[in-house]
């Protein structure tokens, strides 16, 4: 099973929590990734999504000059980039978040989304089934043919009955 | 096979593009929606998602007509799971309106297809587990037949 630290996403932008709103909006309009991680000391301490931007600070026309921790969704989950993928599922499962940032010795590495982890673990389990069926198939096929020797020419058995 | 019926936000909030960007933050916000569809005479010509929004504000755009998204494309309620995931992934289009009859009935973003990947996983272990225990079975019945308390059973 794979780790958190290979399907994370690097180079994720990060701002200070006294940073604006409007600079967060400004990192959001430009970058790939779709939240901004606000940060103290390289400590992820909240997040800053799209959803977080649109509904609780444009929809309430609150001021683009407003510090971006008035929105922020805060305490964040963290994750630990030598985490197995199903661990990170369960955890995905039990928070209901999308985003979540990773640390490793108390400093932001990446960020893992929901999105990926899920791709991945399906990804993974697509290519394990078919390998696991083929070889189940073959162990069946296997007995059958063990089982029809020793009913019908139980002499070329290399074991009695 | 996984048809988009099963899978779409049949819910699809709906907007002019008229309608200003403060309006249209409005909306999302009071529906808890993260796109809304711009129709013209029941026809979706538009997709809007947060992105959008953020790109208006941040650009001072007014109106939904400046900073909607045209990179959609428009399914039908029969259309296949694997389809679309595959124009998600080559033509990097996220958004997918279903229209039926010429009526828009629902609407297909990546987050639904995340939740669907995850249900489908979920899915397909269980039904791992129950090809693993059948094959199980039929190899406890094969050491069984040759034990020699199955030999007597069997002749």
């Amino acid at each position: 099973m794979a780790r958190v630290s290979k399907i994370m996403l690097t180079g994720v932008p990060t701002l200070k929590k006294e940073a604006k709103i409007g600079d967060a909006a400004k990192l959001l309009a430009q970058a790939q990734v779709g939240c901004v991680v606000i940060v103290e000391d390289k400590n992820p301490i909240g997040i800053v999504t799209e959803l977080d931007l649109v509904r609780n600070a444009f929809s309430k026309g609150r001021s683009l000059k407003e510090s971006v921790s008035r929105i922020m969704t805060s305490p964040v989950t963290l994750m630990a980039p030598d985490m197995k993928l199903d661990e990170a599922l369960k955890i995905i499962d039990t928070k209901k978040f999308r985003r979540y940032p990773v640390v490793e010795n108390g400093a932001l590495v990446g960020l893992a989304t929901k999105k990926d982890v899920v791709n991945a673990i399906s990804d993974n389990l697509r290519f394990h089934r078919n390998i696991q069926n083929i070889v189940l198939i073959l162990f069946v096929l296997f007995e059958l043919f063990i089982f029809v020797l020793g009913k019908y020419m139980p002499q070329y058995l290399p074991f009695g009955i | 096979m996984i048809r988009i019926r099963s899978i779409m936000t049949r819910d699809v909030i709906t907007i002019s593009k008229n309608s200003t960007v403060r309006e249209a933050a409005q909306l999302m916000a009071s529906k808890s929606v993260s796109s809304l569809v711009v129709v013209e005479r029941n026809k979706p010509v538009a997709v809007v998602s947060e992105r959008d929004i953020i790109k208006g504000v941040v650009s001072k755009r007014k109106n939904v007509r400046d900073v909607m998204g045209r990179e959609f494309m428009v399914v039908s309620p029969q259309a296949t799971f694997s389809g679309i995931s595959r124009s998600l992934k080559e033509k990097k289009i996220k958004r997918f309106p279903v229209v039926e009859n010429g009526r828009l009935v629902g609407l297909i973003t990546e987050t639904d297809m995340v939740e669907a990947t995850r249900d489908f996983t979920r899915f397909h272990q269980i039904v791992q587990e129950v090809i693993l225990a059948i094959f199980g079975f039929a190899t406890a019945f094969f050491l069984f037949y040759f034990s020699p308390v199955g030999a007597s059973i069997f002749g």
